[in-house]
């Protein structure tokens, strides 16, 4: 666990040393500047008054995590696509030789160094979008004086689609001991491979009459990570209080993080430098 | 006790899809002595840095098996006792002198003021101590070497791998190096050491092991891989004397340009009995010197007789 922790917490010091994580921590910075500054102009109860004549608490809470959705959705898939771009490296930056030769020379088994990296990358990103996170939710939070918790767990439905990217990230760096590939793969899915899964499993299943292809859909539905209903209709449940009323892209997609990572550990125990 | 120990070793490396495979090592036994200084000699891609990499589990044997200290190299515990300083090793650029310490420390395992206290060590004796905060990117080749070398040995390890150890460093630091570490030799620590300056192993290794293409081709003393024992200068204080009269087939006499003889017999007593002999003519012998080759001598005519019976 010491040796996880070391490893994770340099991770954390090369992601400081890198000018996207800084950009990305800089994104936010001004995303938060121009909140403060858009709703310093705003005069609340005006602002209630015209979106709730009902007045009830209900509809004001609704109106806080409306605000906080309208700023986080944009930027979370921003986040989401930097992440992937500025951590891709990591596990290849290790793997090169001179760096990864003094790494295994040490006493640390492989599979404690490859999920130390796995976890920094993680941490790095969660704390990149719980900075921006935690700054939407105090703003809104103090300006309308409502304080509704359940819009900070966006950053873990966040967090947690990063982690299953890059957990593929990390399978795909092993393998090549390049960032491209991954890369690629890891937008492929985010943008366009799950969003049109999720379209198809929503609103198209009823459509696809051949039997082959409709299984052969449903299966990719599933394997897949499902990052576009963990983006979205996840993301907006947690945010609104309503709960989750579907399990199944955080369990199947939680199985292909694991999966993909023990293969990468697999991998690497097995791997010459 | 032996430090490490190999058994019939053996990689062979397969190039993607399995089309051409690389003998890189060819059963090779070794073994080296707790406490003494190893040299390993060949040349390029002989296999030298393949078998520190199998030995530190770096990469894995195809065959054969090897322990450190008794233990087996499968495991990675035993690493702990273990330094390493690779050849053209990388270290984060953004981190300071005392960062790597600190992060190779870390991983070695050491804590707290024990290793505060190790980095400051460690740095004044490459020193490196005035430019402790400033960022590696900065650094010199040899400057990077020095700190390879502390990082390498921070840990007090007892077997320290060193692969080209002075590359890159200017003739006072490379001397500086040899002290430190005939100095950890000294302590009782056990060095295994990759070099292509062979004068430089030469002066400070005990025994020596000349690998070509994966076979050991030689392993001892450097006393024993130059010596010639056949070969004698001999000086005798008179130079109207002719030593060439002695000459007789257990006696093959040459004159040499500086006025001495060499003298190539069969065995020792031979010499002992031209020594005799000129004696008897009362004359006065200055010196007889045993012919050595140098390191270097023997290195080329060794690789260069595999050669050879390669292509036959």
């Amino acid at each position: 666990m010491r040796n996880i922790f070391i490893i994770s917490w340099f991770t954390l010091r090369e992601a400081m040393a890198r000018k996207v994580f800084m950009f990305f921590a800089g994104i936010s910075l001004l995303v938060l500047i121009i909140s403060v500054l858009v709703f310093s102009l705003v005069d609340t109860q005006t602002f209630i008054s015209a979106a709730n004549q009902g007045q009830s608490d209900l509809i004001l809470k609704e109106i806080v995590a409306g605000l906080e959705l309208l700023i986080i959705s944009p930027l979370a898939g921003l986040c989401l696509l930097l992440a992937i771009f500025s951590s891709a490296s990591f596990v290849p930056v290790m793997l090169e030789k001179g760096t990864i030769d003094l790494l295994l020379s040490k006493p640390i088994s492989r599979p404690q160094l490859l999920i130390g990296k796995y976890l920094g990358g993680l941490l790095v990103v969660f704390l990149n979008i719980l900075f921006l996170i935690v700054g939407v939710w105090l703003i809104i939070s103090l300006k309308f004086s409502y304080w509704d918790f359940s819009f900070l767990l966006v950053s873990l439905t966040v967090t947690f689609s990063f982690a299953v990217l890059y957990s593929i990230i990390v399978l795909f760096g092993v393998i090549t001991r390049s960032s491209i590939l991954g890369m690629m793969v890891a937008y492929l899915i985010f943008l366009i491979l799950s969003p049109l899964l999720q379209l198809y499993k929503t609103e198209l299943h009823t459509f696809v009459e051949n039997g082959i292809a409709k299984t052969i859909l449903d299966g990719l539905y599933y394997i897949i990570p499902q990052t576009a209903e963990l983006m979205g209709k996840l993301t907006v449940a947690l945010a609104s209080g309503h709960g989750i009323d579907n399990y199944s892209p955080i369990i199947t997609s939680f199985f292909l993080l694991v999966l993909v990572l023990s293969f990468s550990i697999f991998l690497f125990r097995k791997k010459d430098f | 006790m032996t430090a490490i120990e190999t058994s019939l070793l053996e990689k062979i490396y397969t190039t993607s899809f399995g089309k051409q495979k690389i003998q890189a090592l060819k059963e090779l036994s070794l073994s080296v002595n707790k406490g003494t200084i190893f040299g390993l000699l060949g040349p390029n891609g002989a296999g030298k840095t393949t078998l520190i990499k199998l030995l530190l589990g770096i990469t894995f044997p195809t065959f054969g098996s090897a322990k450190i200290f008794d233990e087996d190299i499968s495991g990675y515990e035993f690493k702990r006792k273990i330094g390493y300083l690779p050849e053209n090793h990388k270290y984060p650029p953004y981190l300071r002198g005392s960062e790597v310490l600190h992060f190779f420390g870390k991983l070695s395992g050491l804590e707290g003021l024990h290793l505060s206290k190790k980095i400051d060590e460690m740095l004044e004796l490459v020193k490196l101590t005035e430019w402790k905060k400033t960022k590696v990117k900065a650094y010199s080749k040899g400057m990077m070497q020095r700190l390879g070398l502390a990082q390498s040995i921070i840990n007090d390890p007892e077997l320290i791998f060193l692969d080209e150890p002075t590359d890159g460093v200017d003739p006072i630091g490379r001397k500086e190096i040899r002290n430190i570490l005939l100095e950890l030799k000294e302590r009782g620590k056990t060095i295994f050491l990759n070099s292509h300056l062979l004068s430089e192993v030469e002066l400070i290794t005990d025994r020596v092991g000349i690998l070509n293409k994966g076979t050991l081709l030689r392993e001892g003393s450097v006393k024993e891989l130059t010596e010639r024992k056949e070969e004698y200068i001999v000086n005798v204080d008179d130079d109207e004397y002719v030593l060439l009269n002695h000459s007789d087939s257990n006696h093959q006499i040459s004159k040499l340009s500086d006025g001495s003889y060499s003298v190539k017999v069969d065995d020792v007593r031979s010499i002992n009995i031209l020594i005799d002999k000129i004696r008897s003519d009362g004359k006065i012998i200055k010196e007889v010197l045993l012919q050595k080759n140098t390191l270097e001598d023997m290195f080329i005519s060794l690789i260069n007789q595999a050669e050879e019976d390669g292509k036959k």
